[in-house]
């Protein structure tokens, strides 16, 4: 009897622990995009949540962005990129790498998949957030299948055996985009990002030559209709924000289902800016509860 | 006053003359296949369609097709095709170039992307024609991605720097087929070519060394049972090709929503284009402007 209360007592002290541990435990986020923008862009809100409750989250560009402007490129661009990255990771409270393969060249090849291997293992990750494999710029294509082939290998120690492999498969979570082939993207993840917009558009921002430069000349926008005070350049951007998605103005049906199952007690007519993700099959297959505690933000939201 | 009127009669010229501008100025199309023919096979009645009505049409094929033969090959099959391609082109009137990439060994490097970024932008293309990255060769799957990686890539003028970039980013189609996964193909635009059958026939007769030899060898055809002359040889590849394939309900589908006035059990041969999300995206009306043989004057 004595030894079965002893042994009572040990597996409730484990379960308290365990729970006690869950409770202050450090959720460590790395989020993966093919270019210095694009997971600010599509993550970046949800980031700076996850950073303002002492969470760890990591940006990693795969390539430097060399090829992104209409008047300058290769090192020169690469180095201006990396500058305008680190000042839009301290803007959000995360750290920001960028790898240096060349823009518009990247192809899922094996040492970049190991590399990428490396870095989600070094930073002990939880989360792991990138692309879809379709998307309109073959890097973004590509960036999608290196992780995705970096699921399940991270825990496999001959792999990249000079670092130590993670004990579990972290969870995957796709950004979102609006291609329709071979299948749509999924509003699995809701995240509700109107306390921390003006942290997103400030980052994005400082990608000055992407913003403000590059992408409105894609788009034949000539650099006189660029608002040049920080305000207008706000404005400007999110306008973009909403026309990227327009569905974030009016949320379509799944945006909304998603919403309320995250947000049970929120009113939609007050949101106006929302990050949504699609849980890739080749990580953790998390329960909603799973969720909630990967998310934490998801709670605490009124 | 008369200052005013004469502002006035600037705007409507200047407004006349960009409209006809518009009207008249040819369109601009590249199609790329893997081997000589598979663009003649897709999308030959379509090319000769927008060829007689004065637009410009390319045939890009990534390899020379020199792996297409069950007695010959190399080189010497590379030329033979070379110029049965040429004159496939000159039947269908449009320019016919065939890359030197080997048949059969066709990857989606760099290398070869960067080759079609640049024959994109040369040809200074409004449309681009591309396969589906799922087929049955390998070479026409990664065909397709090639083609699917220099969407958007072609407007960058960082890429490929010896070559101007496009200011715009074409529509991008695929040529049809019929795999099912990961998803069928989507008819968004359907082309009747009754009208050009014979040339079409006719081009695929001019791939004298596939449509005779190699791929009735493939199917187990016995030589014997083709004919030599050509006139027969015609006769034949006729019989096998022109309005043998019943059209089915997605594809019937697709015709009525392009030529709603016309009597569809008359309608022998068509072809069929998807239109690829990676490229710039048209709204109806102006996929009809792409396709100017779809106007109703013109059906």
């Amino acid at each position: 009897m004595k030894r079965l209360l002893l042994l009572f007592q040990i597996i409730c002290w484990s379960i308290l622990s365990v729970n006690g541990q869950n409770n202050n435990e450090e959720i460590r986020i790395i989020a993966i995009g093919a270019h210095p923008d694009d997971a600010d862009i599509r993550f970046g809100g949800t980031a700076a949540l996850f950073a303002e409750m002492g969470h760890k989250v990591k940006f990693l560009a795969i390539t430097s962005g060399d090829a992104g402007h209409q008047n300058t490129g290769g090192g020169a661009l690469a180095r201006i990129r990396r500058n305008e990255a680190n000042k839009a990771g301290e803007i959000l409270g995360v750290e920001y790498e960028v790898l240096s393969n060349h823009d518009a060249e990247l192809t899922p090849e094996l040492h970049i998949r190991h590399d990428i291997i490396r870095k989600i293992r070094e930073w002990e990750a939880d989360i792991v957030v990138t692309h879809r494999p379709v998307d309109y710029h073959p890097d973004h294509r590509n960036t999608a299948i290196l992780v995705q082939d970096a699921a399940y290998l991270v825990i496999v120690p001959n792999v990249v055996p000079d670092t130590p492999p993670l004990d579990t498969n972290p969870l995957f979570i796709y950004v979102e985009d609006h291609f329709q082939k071979p299948n749509p993207f999924k509003k699995d993840i809701a995240v509700i990002i109107d306390d921390v917009i003006e942290k997103k558009i400030d980052a994005m921002s400082a990608h000055n030559t992407q913003m403000f430069e590059w992408l409105p000349w894609t788009r034949g926008i000539s650099l006189e209709e660029i608002p040049r005070d920080s305000q207008g350049k706000k404005k400007f951007l999110e306008n973009e924000l909403k026309r990227r998605f327009p569905e974030k103005k009016a949320f379509d049906e799944e945006g909304v289902q998603a919403i309320r199952k995250w947000y049970p007690s929120s009113s939609i007519n007050r949101i106006n800016h929302v990050e949504f993700f699609e849980i890739c099959e080749y990580g953790r297959q998390p329960t909603d509860a799973e969720i909630t505690k990967l998310f934490p933000m998801l709670k605490t939201k009124k | 006053m008369k200052n005013v009127i004469i502002i006035f009669l600037f705007l409507i010229i200047g407004f006349t003359t960009t409209a006809q501008e518009k009207e008249n100025k040819p369109l601009r199309i590249i199609a790329i296949g893997a081997h000589p023919d598979d663009c003649d096979f897709k999308f030959g009645g379509t090319a000769a369609l927008f060829s007689e009505m004065g637009h410009k049409v390319k045939f890009l094929t990534l390899t020379n097709g020199d792996a297409g033969h069950q007695n010959m090959g190399g080189g010497v099959l590379g030329n033979r095709r070379r110029k049965e391609a040429n004159k496939a082109g000159k039947i269908l009137g449009v320019e016919y170039e065939v890359l030197d990439n080997h048949d059969g060994e066709l990857l989606p490097s760099l290398e070869v992307r960067n080759q079609v970024i640049r024959k994109i932008r040369e040809w200074n293309a409004d449309i681009v024609l591309g396969l589906r990255p799922n087929d049955y060769h390998p070479d026409h799957r990664n065909a397709g991605i090639i083609v699917q990686d220099a969407a958007y890539l072609v407007i960058v003028p960082n890429v490929a720097p010896d070559t101007p970039a496009l200011k715009k980013n074409p529509v991008f189609f695929y040529m049809n087929d019929n795999f099912q996964k990961p998803y069928p193909f989507s008819r968004d635009v359907a082309v009747v070519i009754d009208k050009v059958m014979n040339k079409k026939i006719q081009a695929l007769a001019a791939h004298e060394s596939q449509m005779f030899e190699w791929g009735p060898w493939t199917n187990g055809v016995k030589t014997e049972t083709i004919p030599e002359n050509s006139e027969e040889r015609l006769e034949w590849l006729n019989n096998k090709y022109n309005g043998r394939r019943e059209f089915n309900q997605t594809e019937l589908n697709a015709i009525k929503t392009w030529y709603p006035s016309l009597d569809i059990s008359g309608v022998k041969n068509a072809e069929f284009f998807e239109l690829c999300e990676y490229g710039y995206q048209p709204k109806k009306e102006e996929l009809a402007q792409l396709f100017p043989m779809l106007n109703r004057k013109n059906n």
